[in-house]
């Protein structure tokens, strides 16, 4: 399971059977330039592994106004 | 995925610029495509004095930090729009970041001009965003001709100017598709007007505010409806995809090869300008919108027993 926070709505979801960062971007319904994802302060390519346990951010970049 | 430039880890994935790069390359790559911006359109120089919008968005203080690390002179001006709660946030949060990198700000509050946006909202029979907009614009020039500068800068990025471009080109608008672009010269009650980012797309920049340590002011406007220009930006989003680069080539074509076009057709059938006999601004008009808004929301306000 990993841990992702969602930016900027500010809601927290834990998903299951997540190995990449393409993985989450494809469940989640987003093209890989929609947000930047990020695990401890650090900025992943979406062909990075995820893990278990893992808290990601994904911030997407489009700006509502 | 490797740096295109120096082989570690990459961070950031480009697939338009068939790249990727670690941070210290991706800010390297960031920091070129605003030089080469400036160069190009010249847009300004190291002896010319800009002034920055800050809106507290990660693109306006993104390029904030950006120029001012190429060593040009610039000062911030934040506009607090006087919308409860959302414009105390923006503000502090500009204040925190300039204070906080040494950076000169300015900042102009709507309330004391005497028209918070909540009374556009409230008075105004037109969209407040339409207005709001249009006040900001007003400001940010005047502000920019009156303090002496050489040039206004904005942050707006590839996404913005090509969701503006696009939503121009499916009305036709001549007058906007004659004089939009990355940079605008100056000329009769007009500063010259410049976007150093408009190479640089909506992740790219947020990627850079990232790395930067650049928070997102990210309780948006509650006025702030947006849909149409985001659902343009997801239309190209969805091109983009398809394929790489092809966002950025609408744009330049049109740089090239359309504006022109327009220009020409609007220098013979559009409007001509002259100062609003009330506050100086140019105008078609006699009386600028600006202060026709003004006088009718202030009229509003005295009927409804406000002022
Ligand atoms: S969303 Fe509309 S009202 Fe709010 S700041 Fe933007 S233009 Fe102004
Ligand atoms: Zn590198
Ligand atoms: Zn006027």
């Amino acid at each position: 399971m990993i841990t992702v926070n969602l930016e900027p709505d500010g809601k927290v979801l834990e998903l299951h059977d997540i190995r990449s960062v393409v993985g989450l971007l494809n469940k989640l319904g987003m093209r890989h330039t929609m947000a930047i994802i990020a695990r401890g302060g650090e900025l992943l390519t979406p062909d990075r592994k995820l893990s278990h346990g893992d808290v990601v951010l994904v911030r997407k970049v489009t700006s509502a106004g | 995925m490797k740096c295109s430039r120096c082989k570690a880890t990459a961070c950031v994935s480009l697939p338009s610029h068939h790249s990727g790069f670690c941070p210290d390359c991706f800010k390297l790559f960031f920091t070129r495509q605003v030089e080469t911006a400036v160069r190009r359109e010249k847009m300004f120089t190291r002896d010319e004095r800009i002034l920055v919008a800050l809106s507290g968005g990660k693109d306006s203080l993104a390029l904030m930090l950006e120029l001012s690390s190429q060593g040009y002179d610039v000062t911030g001006l934040h506009i607090d729009l006087g919308i409860p709660d959302s414009s105390e946030k923006a503000r502090a949060k500009v204040e925190a970041f300039c204070a906080s990198r040494g950076l000169r700000l300015e900042v102009f509050e709507m309330a004391k001009w005497g028209l918070p946006i909540p009374d556009v909202k409230r008075f105004s029979t037109r969209p407040v965003c339409a207005v709001c907009g249009k006040l900001k614009r007003h400001h940010f020039n005047r502000i920019a001709l009156a303090g002496g500068y050489d040039a206004l800068a904005t942050g707006h990025n590839l996404d913005d100017e090509v969701a503006r471009l696009f939503a121009n080109t499916l009305r036709w608008d001549v007058g906007y598709l004659s004089d939009q672009g990355p940079a605008l010269p100056a000329r009769e009650g007009f500063v010259r007007k410049v976007k150093p980012l408009f190479r640089l797309s909506e992740f790219e920049t947020a990627n850079y505010a990232f790395l930067q340590g650049i928070e997102i002011h990210s309780d948006p406007c509650p006025y702030a409806s947006g849909a149409s220009f985001t659902g343009h930006k997801e239309l190209w989003g969805e091109l983009e995809h398809r394929s790489p680069g092809q966002k950025f080539q609408f744009y330049q074509g049109f740089l090239q090869r359309g504006r022109r076009a327009f220009a020409a057709l609007d220098k013979a059938e559009g409007d001509v300008l002259a100062p609003c006999t009330a506050c100086g601004s140019p105008t078609n008009a006699g009386v600028c919108s600006i202060c026709r808004i003004r006088e009718s929301i202030r009229e509003k306000k005295l009927e409804a027993g406000e002022a």
